[in-house]
């Protein structure tokens, strides 16, 4: 369509029917132009279109923060006009303020925020910020300035000196968030919290932003690995970000969900060389969560949890994540992850083979074992049991709905099955449908199990031992220096 | 830097190697580097001598230490190689050698490993791979074939 007042009448009228406001215009279906024309109201008109207001919401949408906008005020006061760089996504449809998340798009632009009308530049984006008192509440081009004037935002796409409106719409983007999770959470109940994340493979991965999206305000992410294309079939992150640290890929998710998180990333390995510097970061957190795979990590965040006296979780999926477990350790109250070692050591030692390191690991010889990842869907239960488990451990001295729980998840560990597993002792379990009170896949199962007062990690296991073998601890001779060597 | 704890659980390994017939084993305490490693000789069924030491790591007991033989050096296989050739050997229960080519010996594999196995087991293990060694020398069958894969208890 070439007749720029036409477009616009016809914009105006998709404008009004999208915003559910009766318009001057109608919109007509021409058949010897075989196209769609505005009419203006009263002039004859062969028929009227049926469109609804689905049918028009089909303008571009720049969005931007009324929080940034307020921030420069004063300075848009004195000069008038401001730069603006906005991402642009899906060849211009939409139109967000750059830095108000953290993903990149595949292009942006300059654009420029003038009070009041003013001039048409010659080619861009221009956002008039017009002083009014004919808007709605609910209207999101809505912007109450800071000295309480109510205006109303109009944008522009300017292209070879002609200008397409767009919609504007300011966002608050923290209480935005926050009012969604209000219905059970306290808005800012969990925004003082600090969870640590040991592993982001899939299941840490998932749960970091499960909790980033629950309101965690603080989040330490350890892990040394890069993502691989191999891991993009499960993990959150995608093939954009193949190659970057996980740490890096993990806080870009939770920014993306909590944007005012505070995220420190250590792509850093977990071993007993760097043991002090992990006490440090494990010291600093409310609950840890670890997501590993393998048993010596596992091992030493039980000890530097228990010596710090920091609850953790621990999560992972059984071989082919035909199901999984999760651990909740509590110092000192509950079992450790050594006392689950050994009173379950089959269980602990279940894994799933998810990548060439894991199945390193398990060979641990020259007798190779074949990497089988389950499922994303089949991980995902487990990940969210870690989250969940980890949030009501956040929220234990908080009051809140999800309090409830504290009776139902009372077990220290969890046990999931997606299949009847061949092989297993899962194998003939019955059909989901047939069983009222056998065990069956698709539940969780709590299971419970004393603590061992004689754990090397958080029992007595030394002086236990020592009297098991008649010995005296006070009285053990000093251990001797290594002999001379001959000549 | 060893905690008390772990300064604790070696004095007590030690005595418990001393008092349970293990006393060919002793741990040792290198002042000058602050480090600790336990080892001594212990004769096969055959009368044959091995050194068996073991390295404690600073994770110890919740890292696992690894266990090398020493003597005779080098250890040999029945074909008249050197077991340390294989590297890691699922038929002969052994893990990369040092670095100057001393055998190691698989006791646990670290993804089994748990803090509250004792030297004391570890040196058992050691002896039980010894006298597998020697009926490979004299078979010449893979000692896995002598000495399988134990099943995992605490």
């Amino acid at each position: 369509m070439s007749d720029p007042q036409q477009q616009q009448m016809i914009q105006d009228a998709m404008k009004a029917i999208a915003q559910r406001r009766p318009g001057r215009t109608k919109l007509v279906y021409d058949k010897t132009k075989r196209t769609i024309v505005a009419v203006a109201e009263g002039a004859q008109s062969a028929r009227a279109l049926n469109i609804t207001a689905d049918d028009a919401d089909m303008f571009a949408v720049v969005t931007l923060s009324s929080r940034w906008l307020s921030d420069r005020w004063p300075l848009i006061s004195r000069d008038r006009a401001i730069p603006i760089r906005l991402s642009s996504w899906d060849d211009g449809d939409a139109l967000t303020q750059y830095d108000l998340g953290v993903q990149p798009s595949p292009a942006d632009i300059e654009g420029t925020v003038i009070l009041g009308e003013g001039a048409s530049p010659p080619d861009g984006i221009q956002l008039s910020i017009v002083r009014t008192d004919d808007v709605r509440a609910a209207d999101p081009s809505r912007f109450v300035a800071p000295n309480g004037e109510v205006h109303r935002a109009l944008a522009w796409r300017h292209v070879n000196g002609h200008g397409t409106q767009i919609d504007v719409a300011f966002v608050d983007v923290q209480p935005a968030l926050a009012t969604r999770r209000a219905g059970i959470l306290e808005t800012t109940v969990l925004s003082d919290k600090t969870v640590l994340f040991i592993g982001l493979g899939t299941g840490g991965a998932h749960a970091a932003i499960e909790l980033a999206k629950c309101g965690v305000g603080h989040f330490i992410l350890i892990d040394r690995d890069r993502l691989s294309v191999g891991n993009v079939v499960r993990h959150p992150g995608g093939v954009s970000q193949v190659g970057r640290f996980k740490v890096n890929v993990v806080r870009d998710l939770i920014r993306e969900k909590n944007p005012d998180a505070e995220v420190s990333i250590h792509p850093v390995e977990l071993n007993y060389q760097n043991r002090d510097a992990i006490m440090e970061l494990v010291a600093k957190a409310d609950v840890v969560i670890c997501g590993t795979d393998n048993r010596p990590s596992k091992l030493l965040i039980n000890r530097l949890c228990i010596e710090a006296n920091v609850i953790a979780v621990y999560g992972g999926a059984f071989r082919r994540a035909y199901g999984g477990q999760v651990l909740r350790v509590r110092p000192k109250q509950s079992s450790c992850h050594e006392c689950f070692v050994a009173a379950m050591p089959d269980e602990a030692s279940d894994v799933e083979i998810s990548s060439t390191s894991d199945a390193a690991d398990v060979a641990y010889s020259d007798r190779p074992v074949a990497v089988e990842p389950g499922l994303s869907l089949d991980v995902l239960p487990i990940a969210n049991m870690l989250a969940k488990l980890a949030l009501l451990e956040l929220l234990a001295d908080k009051k809140t709905t999800l309090n409830v729980l504290n009776r139902d998840f009372d077990a220290p560990w969890y046990l999931w099955l997606n299949r009847p597993e061949p092989g297993t002792q899962y194998a003939s379990l019955p059909p989901l449908s047939e069983s009222s009170d056998e065990m069956t896949i698709n539940r969780w199962y709590g299971v419970y199990f004393e603590r061992d007062s004689d754990c090397p990690v958080c029992g007595n296991f030394i002086s236990t031992m020592a009297a098991s073998y008649g010995l005296d601890l006070a009285s053990l001779e000093n251990l001797p220096s290594p002999p001379r060597k001959k000549d | 830097m060893w905690t008390t704890e772990q300064r604790q659980r070696l004095g007590l390994e030690n005595a418990i190697l001393q008092r349970e017939g293990f006393d060919q084993f002793t741990v040792y305490w290198d002042k000058q580097n602050d480090t600790y490693y336990a080892s001594g000789v212990t004769p096969s069924n055959s009368g044959r001598n091995y050194g068996l030491h073991i390295s404690i790591p600073s994770g110890f007991p919740d890292e696992r230490p690894s266990m090398y033989v020493t003597e005779p050096f080098p250890l040999l296989l029945a074909n008249g190689n050197r077991v340390s050739s294989l590297g890691t050997s699922h038929d002969m229960h052994t893990l990369a050698p040092s670095s100057n080519g001393l055998v190691q010996l698989c006791h646990w594999r670290p993804a089994r490993w748990h803090s509250g196995i004792r030297l004391q087991q570890v040196f058992l293990k050691g002896i039980i791979w010894i006298e597998a060694y020697e009926q490979h020398l004299a078979t010449g069958r893979p000692l896995a074939e002598f000495v399988s894969t134990m099943a995992e208890r605490a």
